[in-house]
């Protein structure tokens, strides 16, 4: 069953803003998708990362874990799942040196961002990354997108 | 049942008149409230004479006589008068130090507000059910739903006032003096922009006359009439540097606020400023630095490093004008997999203009912003991309084909 905006929000006590459709479902999707500035992408699509077998996984409380705040401090992206419903780890090898963490579901598991709204994950295994941007300036490296 | 959540279900029990009547308080308190913001925007010269009166008051408090008053146009000429060495911190307390007078104050301002609190009750505590409600449904719906008059004066009186006048006016200014000379000097108060917390109090008393200690009362009427007369100081022993109010302050409605929330921006100089000509630069409520909106180039744009000062010189100076000034040629464009009806476009970015070989991609929200519409918005990729949807991928750390599978956006 795919909730809504509004029963997400409800259900953890996240808020999302004003403007945002609330009644609209959130689609639970199996596959890559981007909240904004970060993307939740299968594991098995990737072949350049790797979780150790001695990573620590922790539980996903239904209060939600604080992945990422945007660059006022503000706006951060969370992941909430019921209880015992998901596993989270940020024991990750990943050369393209983005990642957030992996999650583990085994029920489905959500996004929750201010602006960007809800992302509903499938139960499955992903790598949750962060962006990037190539660096304009002569000598530097590519920075990270804070939105 | 809990004691605690019968008591919270008799509240929510509570009949029409109760729930009438705490409305009647409640429209009240955002009377007040706005009153204050009134005050933090206030932008006609200050009322010395009151300023002065109510420091001295402040002064007596620590058992200190009336200090010399010098007066500035700004925070950035305050500081000038201020000859002081760095303040040392986790050391010891310098009871020879000229500011040793503001930590005496910042200790007398702690305890008066640890007392109010006492007075009032614990408006702070939240049950996190009520507070969700408090912050997301407009007053008359949050009280009907069980938030109590407290709890609902945190949020839309304390948190939105912070959010106006800390967030809004200071923040900018604040930014402004850190880029003009370094870390301001602390250990100061801000006059005008303290409104938050003294309207918090202000407000509790006005609705509850009596709530207060006369001694307390007396101690809060000295920091509102602070607030209500003059900008930013310095308490120092025997002096006392104060500042003019604002000359200018712009602000604008936060979108979907529920409390009167406003958030500083002027598209066509400092959004709060002094008669003097200094102040701090807003763009839709972000601090931004002067050139972005006085002067935004693409040259600056491509120099900046923070990408949200960036967007906002780019979104001052406009997306087209900035893809015309910048002679930016379009490499290609493709539909943004998983944003519906979205196009990806990649352009060329000229060497010359920024320094490195790169091309930016131009890329469309999967969310509305407030106002309805979606942003657009552009990120820089490695100039040996040729493809947008790769472009986009490799702002992820994946393929192009990688990123083509991309089922949703938001």
């Amino acid at each position: 069953m795919e909730l809504t905006l509004e029963e997400l929000t409800d259900r953890t006590g996240l808020t999302v803003l004003d403007h945002l459709e609330r009644q609209v479902r959130i689609p639970v999707v199996d596959g890559l998708q981007a909240q904004g500035d970060l993307i939740v992408i299968p594991l098995a699509v990737l072949d350049d990362v790797e979780v150790p077998a001695r990573a620590r996984w922790r539980p996903v409380p239904p209060s939600g874990v604080e992945l990422l705040r945007g660059a006022a401090g503000g706006n951060p992206h969370t992941l909430v799942a019921e209880p015992g419903a998901a596993e989270w780890t940020t024991e990750v090898r990943d050369r393209q040196r983005l990642a957030v963490g992996v999650l583990r579901a085994t029920r489905p598991a959500y996004l929750i961002h201010p602006e960007h709204g809800g992302s509903g994950i499938a139960p499955g295994t992903y790598l949750v990354r962060r962006q990037r941007e190539r660096s304009t300036q002569r000598g530097q490296a590519d920075f990270l997108v804070a939105d | 049942m809990s004691p605690s959540s019968r008591q919270r279900a008799r509240r929510r029990a509570g009949t029409g008149r109760h729930h009438a009547a705490h409305l009647d308080r409640w429209h009240r308190a955002a009377e007040i409230r706005d009153e204050w913001l009134r005050a933090a925007l206030h932008t006609e010269p200050a009322d010395r004479e009151t300023a002065e009166r109510a420091i001295t008051g402040l002064y007596a408090l620590l058992g200190r006589r009336r200090p010399r008053f010098h007066w500035a146009a700004s925070p950035w000429q305050a500081v000038d008068l201020l000859d002081e060495p760095p303040i040392r911190l986790g050391g010891p307390v310098d009871p020879t130090a000229p500011w040793h007078v503001a930590h005496q104050l910042a200790d007398v301002a702690h305890r008066l507000a640890g007392r109010l609190d006492e007075r009032a009750g614990p408006a702070g505590t939240f049950w996190w059910t009520t507070e969700r409600i408090a912050r997301t449904r407009p007053p008359a719906d949050a009280l009907a739903a069980g938030v109590s008059l407290a709890e609902l004066l945190v949020v839309g009186v304390r948190d939105s006032l912070d959010r106006s006048v800390h967030d809004g006016l200071r923040t900018p200014l604040r930014a402004a003096l850190t880029e003009a000379v370094g870390e301001p000097p602390g250990l100061r108060w801000h006059g005008q922009h303290d409104a938050p917390w003294v309207a918090y109090h202000d407000v509790r008393r006005r609705l509850r006359p009596g709530l207060f200690h006369p001694d307390d009362d007396r101690q809060v009427d000295l920091w509102a009439d602070i607030a209500r007369s003059c900008g930013w100081w310095w308490p120092r022993e025997d002096v006392c540097v104060v500042t003019e109010r604002t000359g200018v302050a712009h602000t604008e409605a936060l979108p979907g606020a529920l409390h009167g929330e406003v958030r500083t921006h002027n598209r066509h100089g400092p959004a709060v400023g002094y008669a003097d000509g200094w102040g701090g630069h807003a763009w839709h409520g972000t601090a931004v630095p002067a050139w972005v909106i006085e002067e935004p180039t693409v040259e600056r744009i491509g120099a900046e490093r923070n990408v949200e000062v960036r967007r906002c010189a780019i979104e001052r100076l406009g997306w087209d004008a900035y893809l015309d000034q910048a002679r930016l040629a379009l490499v290609a464009e493709a539909l943004d997999p998983g944003n519906p009806g979205c196009r990806l476009q990649l352009y060329e970015l000229p060497q010359r203009v920024w320094g490195t070989p790169a091309r930016v991609l131009l890329a469309v929200n999967g969310s509305v912003e407030r106002d309805g519409h979606r942003r657009r918005y552009g990120l820089s990729v490695p100039a040996d991309l040729d493809d947008p949807v790769a472009a986009a991928g490799w702002s992820y750390g994946l393929s192009g084909e990688q990123y083509a599978r991309l089922l949703r956006r938001t």
